[in-house]
């Protein structure tokens, strides 16, 4: 009963969000329904008595697999599009009759299953999904999964290589960093202290609150120039601050 | 939820070789990691050597102190049989000769995370920066290659599929020069290569729903036995063999073969056309006869056709090639083919299994030193921007350089297997085969091609020779002594497998007389 | 299916407390408008306009993907590990340590190598 309830439910949210990663026109939009397919994918797993495959599925597949398609779309560029002019010719055809002809084959697949009674089920969970892996994975595969383990130096010697770039001078320290801030005081006058806050007098410590000076007057450096130009663009400019930027406009 | 897991029995001794190449690829991890920058490639070359050196004496003494094992070893995950062994000296041979191609001279680039022509790149240049991650890559790929021909299940077969490949892919992005067609070569590679993964996953899924186990051995008694699920037997090996069959270059799966040989680095291409080759036909021929043995009155016309194409296209489009590395790409497809044909001399009778074994196993001898040699000789031929790639470029070069002409001209002539080069033994021992097994036609259409072939080999050798050369023409640089011993070794073994084989072929043979462990 | 009961639970209690922290905020807080509280929050730095779709990520992130996906795959051998661990023994140890220390030589060349290093 409760194994069909959490199907039915299922079904319709991942077909839905099958549906909605093909035909949404962002790719991260699809990005997130496929990882809604991945999650529902798990649950069913889960209720068809293989806890372990749905724990991989979550664990590989949502966590780590989906990030690596976003981390993709995001080095690309979210909104790139790609080009949609077909260079292979008769692409979409060909497309839909392969498409036609694996669903046929996974129909005939799944019909066989309803032929016929899924059998040896009881005795591969005899000691439970998870230890009866383990047991497969720790006598008879521990080969395969030790050399696994080269797989997964390689794929992180090939990162380093691919995109990691040798420093080839050494990192500045903050010893340097305050030396050029200096020098640069010393040849330009340009402040080598951060921004100043909200100041003594200010009533606010947000970030358009300009700071005030000891005297009262506004500190032109505290100006935030992106939020001061908003600000401009809708009329509610505090009058201290226009002044001091119209007087750096003149200065110029 | 009750009882201990008894711990599984692994032959240590007879795995060795593979876990010296392994471990010796963990140190060279560490190595990168922990010795400076100075100290690396003074490291890892006598690390890389001697590991493959004492692999190859591991077999060796394997095979002849301790007897051929009739059993698989840990847990029957990996068969160490005579084929096997013979396979890894081949590949450990082979991998120790490229490596000393790879150490030779600067074949690789500084810093492969900068934009190609970026003054970045041209900085790391002149900082003299090297990735000498190539060397623990390299032997992370030997292992896998070493896995490959031996797995006797194939789940095992997958992950060394993968171990073998995933360097692979990446060193082919490596290249010096011409870095665009190299990073484009590194790409196509990397997804056609996961695309046949896929397949060979897929086709290994559908026979453990068809078999119930993933072990070749019971795949073949489920062959008799099982029925009503032909549908997932047939689909299931029909992918086992597009992921094999990608993996030699057979057509119609040949087409990344010219791209990568072209773009890689060209020890890389050596080693990919001579270890991966072997690793992979190692492979191939125990899925199909272990495994699939029983259904062979199914797979056979399909591998005849399929060998078939591969000659003809393989000698066909090389005669349209301008790149030398194309070209030896598209040789290689067509010895590929050759090749098959021995896979298809195969019988009931265990006397003809064994010739044809021999057969394939003598000629990737023999193929794998001849082209590492060609192929050692491309990098020694150079014009300003790195290798004179294009043929035209090679004319005239008998006049200029007549040793080097001369030992290449030997070497296309061992391609073509004229009589005194191993190429001659190999060709004939596979066909030979092929006949008493009853696939003349075949063996006719390999004697065709391999005239077509020897067109377009005579034909590099009439450049060679008798055209004038350019006055700006490449000049050859004295190899390295690295470079020089591949070439030295190379004409040494084609000689002498041409013109006294008979050590090689008994050992060949005597390897193939036990068969594989089942 | 009673070997989710306790994840239910905890799904539920997340559940909860999410909703209850985001539903219970309006009430309590005090509400004095000001843009800078509602422009975008950028650890102090000021806002600058949002390059069109997000812009781009630097490439460095790869290493860190990368060595998530390897640490990540670990993880899927460890789970059965220790679900087994009493009946595996001591092998079953030595193996997962081998495999750990194994994969932990990548992590430190790609530490020693300044791949985890920001700038």
């Amino acid at each position: 009963m409760g194994e069909s309830i959490t199907f039915w439910v299922l079904a319709v949210v991942s077909v839905i969000a099958a549906l909605g990663l093909v035909f949404s026109r962002r790719a991260v939009y699809s990005a997130l329904m496929l990882g809604v397919v991945m999650l529902s994918l798990a649950v069913l797993y889960a209720v068809q008595d293989a806890p372990f495959l749905a724990a991989v599925q979550i664990i590989v597949y949502t966590g780590a697999v989906m990030m690596l398609f976003l981390f993709v779309l995001m080095l690309v560029g979210v909104d790139s599009s790609d080009s949609l002019v077909e260079t292979i010719r008769g692409q979409r055809f060909w497309a839909i009759v392969a498409g036609l002809g694996f669903a046929a084959l996974l129909g005939l697949g799944i019909g066989n299953t309803l032929i016929a009674a899924p059998k040896g089920l009881a005795v591969a969970n005899q000691n439970g999904n998870v230890p009866s892996l383990a047991e497969l994975i720790f006598t008879r595969h521990v080969f395969a999964f030790e050399v696994t383990s080269a797989l997964l130096i390689t794929a992180a010697l090939g990162a380093m290589v691919l995109a990691h770039r040798e420093r080839t001078e050494p990192k500045p320290t903050q010893r340097d960093l305050s030396r050029a801030r200096f020098v640069e005081f010393g040849r330009h006058g340009k402040n080598p202290a951060p921004l100043p806050g909200p100041g003594t007098y200010a009533r606010h410590n947000a970030i358009d609150m300009p700071a005030l000076l000891p005297d009262g007057t506004v500190s032109p450096l505290s100006v935030n120039r992106v939020i001061a130009r908003h600000e401009a663009e809708e009329g509610t400019l505090a009058p201290e601050v226009a002044q001091i930027l119209q007087q750096e406009e003149e200065g110029k | 939820m009750n009882g201990t897991i008894q711990a599984p029995t692994i032959e240590y001794a007879l795995l060795a070789p593979m876990l010296v190449v392994f471990g010796a690829a963990i140190v060279g991890v560490l190595v990168e990691a922990f010795a400076p920058r100075y100290l690396r490639s003074a490291i890892h070359v006598p690390l890389t050597l001697l590991s493959l050196a004492g692999a190859f004496a591991l077999t060796i003494w394997q095979a002849a102190a301790k007897g051929i094992p009739t059993k698989a070893a840990a847990m029957g995950a990996v068969a160490v049989d005579g084929p096997a062994l013979f396979i890894w000296g081949t590949i450990l041979v082979l991998a120790f000769v490229s490596v000393l191609l790879i150490k030779g001279e600067d074949h690789f680039v500084a810093a492969a995370s900068a934009v190609p022509g970026s003054a970045e790149e041209e900085q790391a240049l002149h900082e003299g920066a090297a990735h000498s991650e190539i060397y623990p890559l390299v032997l992370f790929a030997v292992g896998g290659m070493l896995l490959f021909p031996a797995a006797n299940d194939l789940l095992v077969a997958f992950v060394a599929l993968e171990v073998m490949s995933l360097p692979l892919y990446l060193l082919c992005g490596l290249a010096r020069r011409r870095r665009l067609l190299s990073q484009e070569a590194a790409v196509k590679y990397f997804l056609l290569g996961a695309f046949s993964s896929a397949f060979f996953l897929y086709g290994t899924a559908l026979l453990y729903g068809y078999a119930g186990s993933i072990d070749l051995a019971k795949i073949s008694t489920a062959v008799g036995s099982v029925g009503g699920q032909d549908t997932l037997l047939y689909i299931g090996a029909a992918m086992l063999g597009v992921g094999l069959l990608f993996k030699i270059g057979a057509a119609p799966f040949q087409a990344w073969k010219p791209d990568v040989y072209q773009g890689a680095p060209t020890p890389i291409t050596a080693l990919m056309a001579s270890g991966t080759l072997v690793a992979a036909f190692g492979a191939l021929v125990r899925v199909f006869w272990v495994g699939l043995g029983g259904l062979d009155w199914d797979w056979r016309p399909v591998l005849y056709g399929v060998a078939i194409l591969t000659m003809v296209v393989g000698a066909v489009l090389a005669i349209t090639q301008t790149d030398i590395k194309r070209m030896l790409a598209y040789s290689s497809i067509a010895h590929g083919g050759f090749l098959l044909v021995g896979v298809i001399a195969t019988g009931k009778a265990a006397a003809q299994n064994a010739s044809a074994l021999s057969g394939i196993l003598f000629y990737l001898v023999a193929y794998g030193f001849t082209t590492v040699g060609a192929f050692a000789v491309v990098t020694m031929v150079r014009d300003a921007g790195g290798e004179a790639w294009h043929l035209s470029r090679w004319a005239g070069l008998g006049k200029r350089s007549p040793l080097l002409a001369g030992i290449f001209a030997f070497f296309l002539l061992a391609f073509a297997g004229i009589p005194l080069t191993s190429g001659f033994f190999g060709k004939y021992a596979v066909f030979q085969a092929a006949v008493s097994g009853g696939a003349l036609p075949l063996v006719i259409v390999g004697v065709v091609a391999s005239a077509v072939a020897a067109f377009f080999y005579v034909r590099v050798i009439v450049l060679m020779f008798f055209s004038d050369p350019a006055a700006d023409g490449p000049s050859i640089v004295l190899p390295s002594r690295g470079t020089a011993a591949v070439v030295g070794l190379a004409v040494l073994a084609t000689v002498v497998l041409g013109v006294y084989p008979q050590p090689v072929l008994d050992l060949a043979h005597s390897a193939a007389q036990s068969l594989f462990v089942r | 299916m009673e070997l989710y009961v306790p994840i239910l639970v905890l799904a539920v209690l997340a559940a909860g407390f999410a909703v209850f922290s985001v539903g219970i905020a309006p009430f309590t807080g005090p509400k004095r408008w000001n843009r800078a509280k509602l422009d975008a929050y950028e650890c102090g730095i000021e806002p600058t306009p949002q390059p069109v779709g997000g812009g781009r990520f630097p490439l460095k992130y790869m290493i860190t993907a990368m060595l998530f996906i390897v640490f990540d795959i670990e993880i899927i051998f460890l789970y059965p590990w220790a679900v087994a661990f009493d009946k595996l023994g001591v092998f079953g140890l030595v193996e997962m340590v081998l495999f750990i220390v194994t994969v932990l030589v990548a992590y430190a060349y790609v530490w020693r190598r300044r791949g985890l290093d920001w700038d």
